[in-house]
């Protein structure tokens, strides 16, 4: 099997190594490669039609571009003898979360299911000229962490309701974001509102996309029949208020060369009261405090951006059956829930239904299952490395303020119309 | 192979048709000319390493020109042969050629502050003396790191919030928490700085060896003749040093193009596009998007930018080897 490293938290994957075995009789070699290498990997096994790896792990930016060379799961999943060791059992997965990762139209990858809330079914898929293309098995999604020690500290709550009039709570408009964003800066002490990660990469995308959708905008940032679903007014508006935050002094210095880890470790170093990111943060020993969870804010909708990994099998592989089976075992219920003490985020309803309260991250995964119900992913294009890489540019200018949030979002519409024509749309 | 006449005093003139130009070569009297296997037989001792040659370094070259006039998909689909397509596709968009204007503005920069700063630190750790063999030891560390490396423990020290460097330029008085890596002057320096101290021990390494062979006589002369110490290095340290000089920045010119580590890690081509290097743009086409023609392409495109300006730099570098010019 092909694997990720800590992407798609690899440790989880390996712990079962050994049950595996137990269970299927064979030997489970796990090659881990990080996210980069991992990817040309990836590719050029399937350029040279390799049959090496039965099972590939797939990140969702990957999966229109290699969607034909993934064997269509469906005869497995219908197939009962297949599913006695791990029954896929489609239907519990998450469903936004299965639709959006592993439902394809090969002949068309940009086209999504029509219905992604319904529950997952075999059948449905298949007659909407749809099938299946892997098993998910990590679920990342955009998340709310606030400091709990400083939110339910009275005196904070009475500085808060001294200056604002209202009782100072978790946050879940993005108003009231930036509100208590501006209420917990204190330089001096150093310590910030929250954080951005408006540097120049996917994170900067991500982000955005997370507010596009809370504005009323498609977070998918380009809809299916190849129109730009960015530079609208809801875009301006997302990026304004994305533009103003960075801007306000209410996020550490350097936000607008921040990242997904830079803003981690601001906040894991006690610097920010709030920050925004895709796995369960842990204070670092010198900061006296504790870590709570919420969904990220609102406004006119919702729809935290999301990615999920999957494991498919193979379409050169020589061992289609079994390679089904390990990933339906893999994947099963049974087998997340196992993962979850090594920190896996599961992409199964009944998992997050399962964790108990004494779990160490049961907060946590309790926002990550409310938050995977009502992601957006991204745009299902080949070429949607580079789509992503024009509108960070975009994030960034107007974070930085060295374009208006229009002017960005209209440079970013322009160069993306090219990209999108010299992908062959 | 066929014999011309020649006079005996001059020796057997005898064709030889691997020389370029149709040269031809002198057979001293009274020795045979080579025979055909005895000829073959230096190729067949250079035939494994040529052949590997080919496998690594031709092949790969060949295809990628191959490539660069065809819309191959890397995951099936026939692809066909494009014409100029590609190339047209590359040079007319404003994002590309900005990337090899900004490319070729940061080879400028560091490759000539390098050159500077080389000379700079090897004229006095040319001398052997055991305190500069330890100096010299000493300025290699940086040439040693890996560049992804380096960058990493960079950005690290260029945090606004902890790093080293924040910290230090508040007590010189500048503003608490400054974001170098935020604003594209800034970030420009940095990228510079981190080139400069990596590589600068490179070209040093390339002119303290250059300056250790340098003849002692003509330098013994001019102190006869009163030469001051400008004097001195005008007149006899720089002309002779002009090859090495010429070497350690065409080296240097060849390895800066290539770079990419340290502005992925680093900036990722921001803020905005301003440090947006072709290279980057390369690694997200060909090895990101696999869009194979156009990546082929940008490399042939950057290739020929390349085999223009080496030898426009060995040209201009070699005039002034003349002393009249110096």
């Amino acid at each position: 099997m092909l694997y990720t490293t800590d992407e798609a938290n690899s440790a989880a994957v390996a712990s079962l190594v050994p049950k595996f075995k137990e269970k299927l009789g064979i030997d489970l070699k796990i090659d881990n490669q990080p996210y980069d290498a991992l990817q040309q990997k990836v590719f050029s096994e399937f350029a040279s039609s390799s049959s090496y790896y039965d099972i590939v792990v797939v990140d969702t930016p990957w999966a229109p571009a290699l969607v034909q060379n993934l064997e269509p799961l469906t005869p497995y999943i219908q197939n009962k003898d297949l599913n006695t060791i791990g029954d896929a059992n489609i239907g519990d997965f998450i469903p936004k979360v299965f639709y959006d990762t592993a439902v394809y139209n090969a002949e068309s990858p940009i086209k999504r299911y029509p219905n992604e809330t319904e529950k997952p079914a075999p059948d449905a898929i298949k007659t909407a000229g749809f099938d299946v293309y892997g098993l998910p098995i990590q679920s990342n999604v955009a998340v709310m962490a606030y400091r709990s020690d400083l939110f339910n500290d009275p005196q904070q709550k009475e500085n808060f309701k001294a200056k604002y009039g209202k009782d100072l709570k978790v946050p879940e408009t993005w108003d009231e974001y930036a509100q208590t964003a501006e209420f917990f800066t204190q330089p001096d002490k150093n310590l910030y509102g929250t954080t951005v990660m408006a540097g120049v990469g996917d994170w900067a995308t991500d982000d955005f996309k997370t507010l596009l959708a809370s504005f009323g905008g498609n977070g998918h940032l380009v809809n299916e029949d190849l129109s730009l679903a960015f530079d609208t007014p809801e875009g301006a508006k997302a990026l304004s208020y994305y533009a103003k935050l960075a801007q306000s002094g209410h996020v550490p210095p350097g936000s607008t060369s921040a990242d997904w880890g830079t803003t981690a470790e601001s906040f894991d170093n006690g610097l920010a009261a709030m920050t925004i990111n895709y796995h369960d943060l842990k204070l670092a020993d010198n900061v006296k405090g504790s870590i709570g969870y919420a969904p990220v804010p609102k406004a006119d909708a919702t729809g935290p951006h999301f990615g999920t990994w999957m494991l498919s099998v193979n379409k050169n592989s020589k061992n289609k059956e079994w390679a089904y089976q390990a990933i339906s075992w893999l994947t099963a219920a049974e087998q997340q829930t196992a993962m979850t003490e090594k920190s896996l985020h599961p992409s199964r309803s009944s998992v997050y239904s399962a964790i108990k309260d004494d779990h160490p991250l049961a907060a946590f995964y309790e926002t990550l299952g409310k938050s995977l119900e009502v992601g957006v992913g991204r745009a299902r294009l080949t070429n949607y490395t580079e789509v992503s890489h024009e509108i960070a540019v975009a994030v960034n200018n107007a974070a930085r303020g060295s374009a208006s949030p229009e002017q960005a979002l209209k440079g970013a519409a322009d160069k993306i119309s090219t990209l999108l024509k010299s992908a062959g749309y | 192979m066929k014999s011309t006449a020649a006079l005996p005093s001059a020796g057997l003139q005898v064709e030889d048709s691997r020389r370029a130009g149709g040269q031809t070569q002198t057979v001293p009297p009274g020795r045979k000319p080579l025979t055909w296997k005895k000829r073959s037989l230096p190729w067949a001792y250079m035939a494994p390493s040529m052949i590997v040659l080919l496998l690594m370094t031709v092949a790969p070259a060949a295809f990628i020109f191959y490539s660069a006039f065809r819309n191959d998909k890397i995951l099936g689909g026939v692809g066909r042969f494009v014409g100029f397509n590609n190339f047209t596709e590359a040079l007319s968009n404003a994002s590309v050629r900005q990337a090899f204007l900004i490319t070729l503005a940061f080879v400028a920069g560091a490759v000539i502050l390098e050159m500077l700063l080389g000379f700079a630190l090897a004229l006095p750790l040319a001398a052997q003396t055991t305190a500069n063999k330890v100096g010299a030891a000493l300025m290699l560390l940086p040439f040693a790191v890996t560049p992804a490396v380096a960058a990493m423990v960079f950005k690290q020290l260029l945090n606004p919030n902890y790093g080293w460097v924040g910290y230090y330029l508040g007590q010189l008085g500048f503003p608490k928490g400054v974001d170098l890596l935020g604003d594209p002057t800034s970030a420009w320096i940095v990228l510079l700085i981190l080139d400069i101290w990596q590589w600068t021990p490179f070209i040093a390494l390339i002119l303290m060896a250059g300056l250790q062979s340098l003849p002692g006589e003509p330098r013994e002369a001019a102190l006869v003749d009163g030469a001051s110490p400008w004097q001195m290095f005008r007149h006899i340290t720089l002309p002779g040093m002009i090859p090495f000089i010429a070497i350690a920045a065409v080296l240097r010119t060849i390895q800066a193009f290539k770079t990419f580590d340290s502005f992925k890690i680093l900036t990722g081509g921001g803020p905005g596009s301003s440090t947006e290097i072709i290279n980057l743009g390369i690694f997200r086409v060909g090895l990101q998007s696999f869009n194979v023609g156009l990546a082929c392409a940008l490399g042939v495109i950057f290739l020929i930018i390349l085999s223009l300006l080496v030898p426009l730099m060995l040209r201009v570098i070699g005039r002034r080897s003349d002393p009249e010019e110096i």
